[in-house]
């Protein structure tokens, strides 16, 4: 990113390709819709190439991109009238067994997709953040703004379901 | 703990699929990159709507502050010479018809034989004698001039002890002006003489001359007391 920032487009090109794919996913399993996915991930594109000029190496590039990813989909959830706490609001106890409209499904992946699916929205975040990103807890919490306590019960919470929606695999 | 990944849930994660951005996104995103390094950086947040006048206005406003500021500074530095100009006015100086304490200002005549050495030489002077009034004014010291002799030498004067001062003096000796000026004492003819028996003192002796020959001729009727002739006259 510094040698972008100093005029070598190519070092972008570099950039672009180690995490288009990763971040593509993290926005699209968070937002759902292909099209509204694809014009946020333009977005925290444009939004890097506009601050390059500001950015300074103090953490990893990963986490200043996936803060602009983040901050992008609160913008977005904030449009559609949606906000992170209160899907939080409605969150259910870790040992809580699969939903019951999931009941039917047979394969453990259609299971474990509705169980992503049906994460809260910051707990998928967290989700998807160490899993796409590869972000610790520490990261995590940088990346969405939150403290580390939070990050950290938001993580293992979404773990517990999704390792429970999986559970007679 | 939970920074470590459960193997089975990524694995599952994987098989989700792996979802790529389209081909024409990546190509208008890298081009927008590749314009952007091509260009110097630019703000990233343009002045736009009524943000964008505040810009002419905070520039007209330092220009017509600067200005302000600038014609205050120069009224302020005409300000003390105009005082000092006003001082040298002494009322015997002023002709009948101007009120006494009236702000007159008499500068030396540029026809002058005896070129002042103590005289402004900045521009307002100049200005100051380019007036209408001051040319009037020393178009009546030229006609009383035209009368005295053009150079006197103080040798000359050292018989000469009774003189009367004329009811229009000079305001001023030019010599002497600067430096009554700038004491700020109004300008009589027994100062003036003060002013040359203190440059005698001095040992000034040039200067002295100078000043008392200016002395004489501004002041041709003025009876110069016999002590202050031995402070003033050069002594052989």
């Amino acid at each position: 990113m510094l040698a972008y920032r100093g005029g070598d487009a190519a070092a972008f090109e570099e950039l672009y390709a180690r995490h288009r794919a990763r971040l593509f996913r993290f926005v699209l399993r968070n937002i759902k819709v292909r099209a509204v996915a694809e014009e946020i991930y333009q977005e925290v594109w444009m939004r890097v190439v506009e601050a390059r000029s500001n950015y300074q190496a103090t953490a990893r590039f990963t986490t200043w991109l996936y803060t602009i990813a983040h901050n992008r989909l609160v913008d977005h959830w904030r449009r559609a009238g949606l906000s992170l706490v209160s899907l939080e609001e409605q969150d259910v106890p870790a040992d809580t067994p699969d939903p019951a409209h999931h009941v039917e499904a047979r394969e453990t992946l259609a299971r474990f997709a509705a169980a992503l699916d049906a994460l809260p929205a910051a707990q998928r975040e967290a989700f998807l953040l160490h899993e796409e990103a590869g972000m610790t807890v520490a990261e995590i919490a940088t990346a969405t703004g939150a403290n580390e306590e939070a990050a950290k019960s938001r993580l293992r919470y979404a773990m517990a379901k999704l390792k429970a929606a999986i559970a007679d695999d | 703990m939970t920074d470590e990944r459960d193997p089975k849930i990524s694995r599952r994660y994987r098989e989700l699929g792996a979802e790529e951005p389209s081909r024409e996104l990546d190509q208008a995103i890298l081009a927008a990159a590749h314009r952007a390094a091509d260009k110097p950086h630019a703000p990233l947040v343009t002045p736009a709507g009524r943000h964008r006048w505040y810009f002419a206005f905070g520039a007209a406003a330092i220009l017509v502050l600067a200005v302000a500021v600038t014609v205050q500074i120069e009224r302020k530095g005409s300000e003390p010479e105009a005082v000092v100009l006003d001082q040298r006015a002494s009322p015997q100086a002023l002709p009948a018809t101007e009120a006494p304490g009236a702000a007159v200002r008499v500068e030396p005549k540029e026809a002058s034989p005896v070129k002042p050495r103590y005289g402004f030489t900045s521009e307002r002077k100049q200005r100051a004698q380019e007036a209408p009034r001051e040319l009037a004014r020393e178009d009546r010291f030229e006609a009383k001039e035209a009368q005295a002799p053009q150079v006197e030498s103080p040798n000359r004067e050292q018989g000469a002890n009774s003189r009367n001062v004329g009811p229009a003096a000079p305001a001023a000796v030019p010599a002497l002006r600067g430096r009554m000026a700038a004491s700020a004492v109004p300008l009589s003819p027994e100062r003036l003489l003060e002013r040359i028996a203190e440059l005698r003192k001095e040992g000034r002796h040039e200067e002295a001359d100078k000043a008392l020959a200016e002395f004489r001729q501004h002041y041709p009727d003025y009876r110069i007391s016999e002590d202050m002739l031995k402070k003033v006259e050069r002594t052989k």
